[in-house]
């Protein structure tokens, strides 16, 4: 089965990373630089998030995000480099289109937020089995029924797209053309459509069954399969992280004492 | 009757993973059962035959006429096909609607689909049933009703992906009237089974299928005499030839009655 997951097992050092962690070093990335309202320290989680997505050997997986971001980030460059209110200075112009200093440097901040909080997510994301993840914080008290749900939409949806597939052979050898312009597969999508919502449904019905049989609702105190990982690293990691944002927010509270 | 010749079929998803590997066969008009362990690429084998997937290398050749050339919705009115899941293919709300939606789609004239729907009714013992919803139905009624809706398309093949699943023995004994049926109608009946019983009750020829080639090709008889290349197949002699094996009796006896006949 395909998964939909970005995730992949490399054995680096952020795979042995516990999940909270890289969820609190995603709370410190966007934090501190926010708190502190410094420029450079926006860079310099980005370059660190690069840095550890590199030693985590995924830096090649964050191209498609940020190609797909990348569009929006044009589109702040081109509305607020030409129309922010406050342009004053003209930079340059292309054609009859002039970008003023301004705007531009409005959109480079932007830029820089979403570049942080999208890199410390993908340091989270590329690196931490989604199941894990979903583990630690039900550990930390999380309901587990949303746990369930949240990680059974990863095993959901390559399933339906599986069965997709197979509903899709078997119209398709009784003489169904799901191949050609849009009306053929328009007229086509019907008969696609109807079986996978109702094998979805009757697994569903089927699914919770099981899981009701196996104790799923019991009030017990739950144990868990997979042994609690928090490495010494893992403490000295997370120490590190409350201390920056701790001194962040201090650091904001005096100047506004100040 | 069609002629389905296979050219060195050769078959992956993977580049590194080949699933089918230089098949070589020519499919007569005998019903024939592919046997084999799970992953031998029986299904695969089948829907390179529907044209449901394309293969990596050789050519499939119907009538003379290489496949590659039509999709699977052309092929549709040669080859029928009945999935293993009944549940992938039913979506009409009664069964008439989804016996003849099949004939519709590959165009055939009112009357003659009238007659066709009436009869593969009829001998998936449907009759009466025709407003029926399929999705009130059990599971091996609906296993009925896909076959139905295969059989109505009066192809001149017929490919069955395990049918005998999940059916108890009235249900066994009504796809094995099917199947004679259909040979004696001179239809080409092509089989994926895991029940040697059956296999050995119904059908005429046998292929093994083992890591995407073919380990035996040949009569029921010939293919179920020869223990140890089943063995190498991970495979099992029915029943019956199992037990005049341990009995000690010689020569090989495929059905119950062959056993009684002789004793």
């Amino acid at each position: 089965m395909k998964s939909i997951s970005l995730y992949e097992d490399k054995g680096t050092f952020l795979n042995r990373t516990a999940p909270e962690s890289k969820l609190l070093y995603i709370l410190t990335a966007v934090s501190v630089p926010a708190l502190t309202g410094i420029e450079w320290a926006g860079i310099a989680f980005i370059a660190l998030s690069a840095l550890l997505l590199l030693t985590g050997r995924v830096l090649k997986k964050t191209l498609p995000v940020l190609g797909v971001s990348g569009f929006i980030m044009l589109t702040v460059v081109v509305i607020q480099g030409m129309f922010r209110r406050e342009n004053m200075t003209p930079v340059f112009s292309l054609g009859p289109c002039v970008f003023y200093r301004e705007g531009l440097y409005f959109a480079f901040q932007i830029i820089l937020h979403i570049l942080n909080i999208l890199l410390s997510f993908c340091v989270l994301m590329l690196t931490t089995k989604p199941s894990d993840l979903i583990e630690s914080l039900v550990r930390r008290g999380f309901s587990p029924r949303f746990g369930y749900v949240f990680v059974s939409v990863f095993q959901i949806i390559p399933q339906m797209t599986e069965t997709m597939g197979i509903i899709m052979d078997a119209q398709r050898s009784r003489g169904m053309e799901t191949e050609g312009n849009l009306l053929t597969r328009a007229k086509a999508f019907l008969p696609l459509i109807s079986p996978v919502v109702m094998s979805s449904l009757v697994n569903t019905r089927e699914r919770a069954m099981a899981l009701e049989v196996r104790g799923f609702n019991s009030r017990c105190k739950k144990s868990f399969l997979n042994p609690r990982v928090k490495t010494a690293a893992d403490r000295y990691i997370q120490a590190m992280e409350l201390a920056l944002i701790a001194s962040a927010l201090g650091w904001r509270i005096l100047l506004w004492l100040m | 009757m069609a002629r389905i010749e296979i050219e060195d079929l050769y078959f992956s998803y993977r580049p590194e993973e080949e699933i089918l590997k230089g098949v070589r066969l020519t499919l007569d008009q005998r019903p024939t059962a592919i046997i084999g362990q799970n992953g031998a690429g029986k299904t695969t084998f089948v829907k390179l035959l529907k044209g449901l997937l394309r293969p990596t290398g050789g050519r499939i050749l119907l009538d003379g006429q290489d496949i590659a050339g039509l999709s699977a919705a052309k092929l549709a009115s040669r080859i029928g096909m009945v999935f293993q899941n009944p549940n992938d293919q039913i979506f009409k709300n009664t069964v008439m609607a989804e016996v003849s939606f099949g004939p519709r789609q590959i165009g055939m004239p009112e009357d003659k689909m009238r007659i066709c729907c009436q009869k593969a009714l009829e001998a998936a013992r449907l009759t009466g049933l025709e407003e029926k919803n399929p999705y009130d139905m059990g599971l091996s009624a609906r296993k009925m009703v896909a076959i139905a809706s295969i059989l109505a398309m009066d192809t001149d093949t017929v490919i069955f992906d395990e049918p005998t699943i999940a059916q108890d023995h009235v249900g066994k004994e009504r796809i094995r009237q099917i199947i004679r049926g259909l040979a004696g109608e001179g239809k080409s009946v092509i089989a994926i089974l895991h029940d040697m019983d059956f296999v050995a009750d119904v059908f005429e020829r046998v292929i093994v299928f083992m890591e995407g080639r073919i380990l035996m090709d040949g009569s029921v008889r010939e293919v179920f005499a020869d223990r140890d290349m089943l063995e190498r197949a991970y495979l099992e002699q029915p029943n019956v030839t199992r037990l005049c094996h341990e009995l000690g009796y010689r020569g090989v006896y495929l059905k119950v009655e062959e056993l009684l006949h002789e004793t």
